[in-house]
């Protein structure tokens, strides 16, 4: 397989010092470090139908050891969020090699390798009272008026337990510091999580952020549809500053923190 | 640097959500859910999500203790069991074998389980034996 020599290649030339990638244990495609010490385990070298954040772990790695160098297996979405993790200073892009894979349908991508092959089957309550994963923004938009948009979502909301995987799975998700733990905006330990605004937190945070990568949803204990709902926010981000998240290295318009910038805000039709 | 990742069961409650452990340097860093477990299928809840907290706390008991004169102290395990052995047997010759009660636990597997109640039945003697996944 020429991936294994390629990635080979990258820690015997001390190109990288580790390569993430997976591997097969105890029956489990799972994530692994691959180093020089150890170059023949690259043997075993997966391309793996389970997604999990490499570009997470590649951050962990970067915080421990900023010079280190990292060889990432990159699928399209690995791609998109190292893309804005470089424009938002958490990975240093000459740090980072990749050693890329085909992948998943996306707005950016029709091609793809892995679970998204197969869309998520969504039933018919969920289709009644919820919102459908496979839904089109635009078609969510066009078919139901804001009345019906809100009890749609508040039916999906009100299931979530507030476990914080959504969070804790994102790849651009990398706060020191995040809002969901803010005492005043979301209340620590109490339960049912309060809805909407623990979703609309997220969901404006999201907005030029969220590479549609779909871990998220993936994670989500109670089948919310949250990649539908980001790409519902980054719509409209891309309608009105044509910006997509990593689509390519180029800084999203809302970084403004300490700068001067003018937005151009264009009309949006709701 | 190495990092490598570790299929395992949380530990928190009797459901047994599988987890992935990101190691970095011999230290537990993340935890993930496992994708790939029959049981959970890629989802936890907050407890499982953050089980490298506790294993990483310094409140952590690493050792047993012995409480002497009203203060725990560190001890060694044979230290520990024969004293807790001397203080049943004595509560078992004043007042009866059912004055003990065994309480066990989701977290241990099956088999420790099965240990626990059998030595409350067979050592203790008596039926004063429960568990916290019936509560
Ligand atoms: S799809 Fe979900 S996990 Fe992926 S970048 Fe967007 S918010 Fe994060
Ligand atoms: S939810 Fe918002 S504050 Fe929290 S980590 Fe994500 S982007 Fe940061
Ligand atoms: S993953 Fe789902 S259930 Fe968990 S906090 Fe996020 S929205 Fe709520
Ligand atoms: S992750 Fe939550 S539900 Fe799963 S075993 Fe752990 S405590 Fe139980």
């Amino acid at each position: 397989m020429d991936m294994v020599k390629a990635a080979k290649e990258l820690l015997l030339q001390d190109k990288v010092d580790i390569f993430l990638g997976y591997r097969k244990l105890d029956g489990h495609q799972i994530p692994h470090g691959f180093t020089k010490a150890h170059v023949d385990d690259l043997d075993q070298l997966e391309i793996s139908l389970n997604r999990y954040p490499l570009e997470k772990i590649a951050c962990d790695l970067a915080q421990k050891d900023p010079a280190l160098k990292i060889g990432i297996l990159a699928r399209d979405c690995s791609q998109r969020a190292l893309n804005l993790l470089y424009t938002w200073d958490q990975l240093n892009p000459e740090n980072i090699e990749t050693l890329t894979v085909n992948c998943c349908p996306s707005p950016l991508s029709t091609h793809g390798d892995c679970s998204y092959l197969t869309p998520k089957p969504t039933g018919d309550y969920k289709k009644a009272h919820g919102v459908d994963y496979n839904d089109s923004p635009k078609d969510f938009l066009a078919n139901h008026d804001s009345g019906e948009r809100l009890s749609r979502w508040m039916y999906e909301f009100q299931k979530c337990i507030k476990c914080y995987g959504c969070r804790n799975v994102c790849p651009v998700c990398f706060c020191k510091e995040c809002s969901l733990e803010h005492p005043n905006l979301v209340e620590p330990g109490v339960l049912p999580a309060e809805v909407p605004i623990f979703h609309l937190i997220r969901a404006t945070h999201m907005a030029g952020r969220c590479i549609d990568c779909g871990l998220c949803e993936d994670a989500c204990p109670a089948h919310i549809p949250l990649r539908m709902l980001y790409r519902e926010v980054n719509d409209a981000v891309s309608d009105i500053f044509g910006y997509v998240p990593g689509d390519h290295i180029e800084k999203s318009p809302f970084s403004i923190i300490g700068k001067t910038v003018e937005l151009t805000p264009a009309p949006m039709d709701v | 640097m190495d990092c490598e990742f570790v299929p395992s069961v949380c530990s928190y409650c009797g459901t047994g959500c599988g987890v992935l452990f990101e190691v970095i340097d011999g230290r537990i860093n993340r935890t993930l859910p496992l994708k790939s477990h029959p049981v959970n299928q890629g989802k936890l809840c907050i407890k499982g999500w953050n089980l490298h907290e506790y294993i990483n706390s310094y409140m952590r008991l690493k050792g047993p203790l012995v409480r002497e004169n009203g203060r725990l102290e560190k001890a060694t395990w044979d230290e520990a069991v024969n004293q807790a052995a001397r203080r049943f047997t004595r509560i078992k010759e004043e007042h009866g074998p059912d004055s003990i009660g065994v309480l066990v636990s989701a977290k241990i597997t099956n088999e420790e389980n099965y240990l626990a109640q059998k030595f409350t039945r067979a050592v203790i003697g008596t039926n004063n034996v429960d568990h916290c996944a019936r509560l």
